[in-house]
């Protein structure tokens, strides 16, 4: 994308107004049972504008990146703003005002790889799986890259640039049993663009290995003895905790929409082993998957903790829900097209590791079940949360058992959270999925294991 | 032809005669304009309204049988010759693979559905109607996120066999999302869609709006499920994906190419009860948001899928038919009709001895084997014939390839959603789980 200097549009703005020149870049890669199924990139860009008037907001986007189509977009979102002010005075008044300014650049320092060597690169893997496991029944191999480029310049005077990518493969091995598929999935990756991830073929080799013992395991599982069971929900799942059971419910427009989390401030949601934070760019010294500096409308992000030792302390703000709740904005406002407007979304939302070791959990239940990874989740207004569970163990007398197949947990997430009675010292992190309101969107999610009680269904 | 038209043809025309004089030995071209009006309710007031232009151009080229693809929504000549120097490196990359095509040549044909333009003041008026109307009949409902969109599109798609086909549909779509609440307790989220060709109705009389919204204010009180049981399951149209969702996934490429569909050589054979009659109609009348061009470049064709519980094709495309010798599909799928039951939805009720009337499922998702399990949301209790309560925390699982074959009741009243026309569905043999 080439960066527009969009600071001399400014002089078009006359009420609040954001506007944003943004680019997508995709590129996926796909070889099923060694087919080349897919094989392409695709951009989508352009310029929005979003303006504010009393309470009423408009706005509006172009593909077209030119002065002729700024002014158009500016005027259009204005009008639209004027549309709905003029009919319905809101009343609302105005915006809290902020201003930032950010350069954020994560784009490969080495040289780009070609289509071919990507291609190359894929196909190495697939033709590693179908020789090294040759009982599987059928093999996915996809790469998916995502560069997401924006510059927002907003009427406080706020402006950034931002380069942010992520690069992640993903594998599904399947094998047959008794005529029926048995299959395990799992994705690797990160921020970064493809030549910052991944450095050689062999170098996931052992991650695949370790995919086709659980595979070989779970064909010989068992379902799940449906019910209320305790269980060890691994380092790899507790993102998801992090993000469906408790985020969600805590993002302020979901607040205002009737989530149950709206009479629970300074309240004891959960255990004290428990702190919860959406962290804006980086965590224990490390970038997180999905870094925010300046959100899109120009507000600095900043961590925000929003379970202090059980304790509910934040909502998730963007500058409306902040005015409305008479508190600062948090950063939280992201969009995921040129031609979005921005939601309040999380970013990298984690529970904090605690001292136990995962060894002494397991150790520590009696029967129940190790969850090790989630296929898909939901949230709701009551916090009641829905995961899918792709992998996981018995445990019987302390110690792992069979697998188990597909099943799902589920809970009331601020009842389920004041059963947690371990939390184990490491930390996972992940940034592979994409997270669904009325818009996807990137986001990260991490946190350690926990045990806690959960329903879990099966037969 | 206007000249907005002859201006989009001439760039795919362009488009296609780049691809071939670069090297590519077959080449498809998708263009689509599309001007989009949107308004949307938040927390219960009208407050954004968007106005959004988008383009996209897709260039798929095949040389060799190697295969690559691009997509942009830039139509300036410099991005445009960028894109097929592009698309041509990534197909000399590609890996050669013989399934690979473009349809043949079929007579040009152009496609015509909807309005041209949206009635911004009607959808005003609308929303503001919609807003009062929940307001006095559903006092305690909360309105999360309330869209009414119109969108106008032109579709091109051109290949080199000499495939050219037009579409110009202008569409409206409603989407609700919404709870309940009283004191500190809250309903679940729950929500509908709908496809119109005008703003003829009230939004509330349309589809289940009305019926739902009810619902949410019953959901602020929910009961668990007591222990664990097999019971039936009345599965609600707004819920329907749950069940057609596993069903046509496991016909598409992606199953059927892998070999893990569970359904792969069951073409001909009983799959599910007789009862259940299942089509694909995306050119139908019936349907407001259906579609005539697939995206491997095919006319559309009104297609049955399960026809009185017999498999009667697959869903693949071209690719997916030249990789498994199977038959191509007559479309690309959705647009789904289900044929109305002979029972009423109440006769279907009184015949439950003990399970759930389910409006909405969140669930895992399932196995390729067709096991499933999931919580039963926005949904009730229903006890000797009768709908005893509305339920939390419960749970059902079971498998789909059994629960398709265990369907005992189709209701007689369907719910048109203008993407689809759906009836209530009884399943028995569930298991059903609660604390």
């Amino acid at each position: 994308m080439a960066v527009t200097d969009l600071r001399e549009y400014s002089q078009l703005f006359h009420s609040y107004t954001e506007l944003r020149v943004q680019e997508n870049r995709f590129l996926r890669v796909t070889f099923v049972k060694g087919n080349n199924t897919t094989n392409s990139r695709s951009t989508t860009g352009g310029v929005s504008a979003r303006v504010y008037e009393d309470g009423s907001w408009g706005f509006a986007s172009s593909p077209e990146v030119s002065r002729d189509s700024i002014i158009s977009v500016v005027k259009s979102a204005t009008d639209n703003a004027e549309f709905l002010n003029t009919r319905q005075n809101r009343g609302k008044g105005p915006l809290p005002v902020v201003k930032a300014c950010s350069e954020r650049d994560f784009t490969t320092k080495k040289p780009r790889l070609r289509q071919k060597e990507i291609v190359d690169f894929v196909r190495e893997i697939d033709d590693h799986i179908a020789s090294k496991y040759p009982r599987l029944q059928s093999r996915t191999v996809a790469l998916d890259c995502l560069d997401m480029e924006k510059t927002v310049l907003t009427s406080d005077g706020s402006l950034s640039h931002s380069m942010i990518p992520r690069a992640y493969l993903f594998f599904i091995l399947s094998l047959e049993v008794d005529g029926k598929p048995v299959e395990i999935f799992k994705s690797c990756g990160g921020l970064g663009q493809f030549e910052d991830v991944f450095d050689s073929p062999s170098s996931v080799f052992p991650l695949i290995a370790a995919q086709y013992e659980h595979l070989e395991r779970k064909a010989e599982g068992v379902h799940a003895d449906a019910g209320v069971k305790t269980c060890i929900l691994d380092a790899e799942l507790a993102g998801i905790l992090a993000h469906e059971a408790i985020g969600h419910t805590t993002e302020a427009d979901i607040v205002m929409g009737g989530s149950v989390a709206a009479r629970l401030m300074d309240k004891e949601v959960a255990s004290p082993l428990i702190t919860l934070v959406d962290f804006a760019n980086s965590a224990q010294g490390r970038d997180c998957p999905v870094p925010v500096y300046v959100d899109d409308e120009g507000t600095e992000a900043k961590d925000t903790v929003i379970i202090d030792k059980g304790i509910l302390k934040s909502f998730l703000h963007n500058k409306e829900s902040a005015k409305h709740f008479g508190t600062e904005p948090t950063g939280n406002a992201r969009a995921f097209q040129f031609s979005d407007e921005p939601l309040i979304r999380m970013r990298n939302t984690a529970i904090l590791p605690g001292t136990s070791k995962l060894e002494d959990m397991i150790a520590s239940v009696d029967d129940g079940y190790y969850l090790i990874r989630s296929s898909n989740g939901q949230a709701d207004s009551t916090s009641e949360f829905m995961f899918g569970i792709g992998l996981g163990y018995e445990i019987k007398n302390g110690k792992l058992g069979r697998a188990i197949r597909d099943t799902t947990i589920s809970g009331v997430a601020y009842d389920v959270l004041k059963t947690v009675s371990m939390v184990s010292d490491e930390m996972h992190w992940t940034g592979a999925g994409m997270c669904g309101k009325k818009q996807p969107i990137p986001v990260g999610m991490g946190g350690p294991a926990v045990k806690c009680r959960v329903s879990i269904g099966g037969r | 032809m206007t000249r907005q038209v002859e201006n989009h043809v001439q760039i795919a025309k362009r488009s296609l005669d780049a691809l071939l004089k670069a090297g590519a030995d077959k080449a498809q071209v998708g263009l689509t304009v599309s001007e989009r009006h949107e308004m949307n309710i938040e927390t219960g007031e009208l407050s954004l309204l968007r106005t959004t232009f988008n383009n996209s151009l897709h260039l798929t080229a095949i040389k060799q049988a190697r295969l690559g693809q691009i997509g942009l929504n830039q139509f300036d000549s410099a991005s445009v010759e960028k894109a097929v120097e592009d698309v041509m490196d990534i197909a000399n990359g590609a890996k050669p693979d013989d399934g690979h095509d473009i349809s043949e040549w079929q007579p040009a044909r152009e496609f015509y559905r909807g309005p041209e333009k949206p009635d911004l003041d009607a959808m005003y008026d609308r929303m503001k109607s919609f807003i009062a109307t929940v307001q006095q009949r559903h006092p305690r409902v909360v309105l999360r996120q309330i869209i009414l969109s119109f969108t106008r599109s032109s579709s091109y798609l051109l290949n080199s066999n000499g495939v050219d086909f037009r579409t110009f549909k202008g569409i409206y779509h409603f989407s609700a999302m919404f709870s309940a609440q009283e004191g500190d307790k809250v309903s679940s989220f729950n929500g509908t869609g709908l496809a119109m060709k005008d703003l003829d109705r009230e939004l509330i009389d349309c589809g289940t709006v009305d019926m739902l919204l009810k619902q949410s204010s019953e959901q602020i009180e929910t009961y668990p499920v007591k222990g664990k049981f097999v019971g039936d399951v009345i599965v609600a149209p707004d819920c329907s994906n749950f069940l057609y969702g596993f069903l046509t996934g496991m016909l598409g490429d992606g199953a059927i190419i892998s070999g893990t569909s569970v359904y792969k050589d069951k073409v001909g054979e009983l799959i599910a009860s007789p009862i259940l009659s299942l089509h694909s109609r995306p050119v139908s009348e019936e349907i407001a948001d259906g579609y005539f061009v697939t995206g491997d470049g095919y006319e559309a064709k009104d297609s049955t899928i399960v026809d009185q519980g017999v498999l009667k094709g697959l869903l693949l495309s071209l690719y997916g038919s030249r990789k498994t010798g199977k038959e191509r599909a007559a479309n690309g799928g959705g647009a789904f009709v289900v044929d109305p039951g002979d029972r009423s939805f109440s006769d279907l009720i009184k015949s439950v001895k003990r399970g759930v009337l389910m409006d909405r499922f969140s669930g895992g998702a399932p196995s390729k084997n067709g096991d499933f399990s999931g919580i039963a949301k926005n949904s009730y209790l229903i006890e000797d014939g009768e709908i005893k309560c509305p339920i939390s925390e419960s749970m059902i699982s079971g498998n789909f390839v059994e629960a398709f074959k265990n369907i005992t009741g189709i209701s007689r009243e369907r719910v048109d959603y203008g993407y689809a026309i759906l009836p209530w569905v009884a399943v028995s043999g569930l298991t059903i789980s609660g604390k």
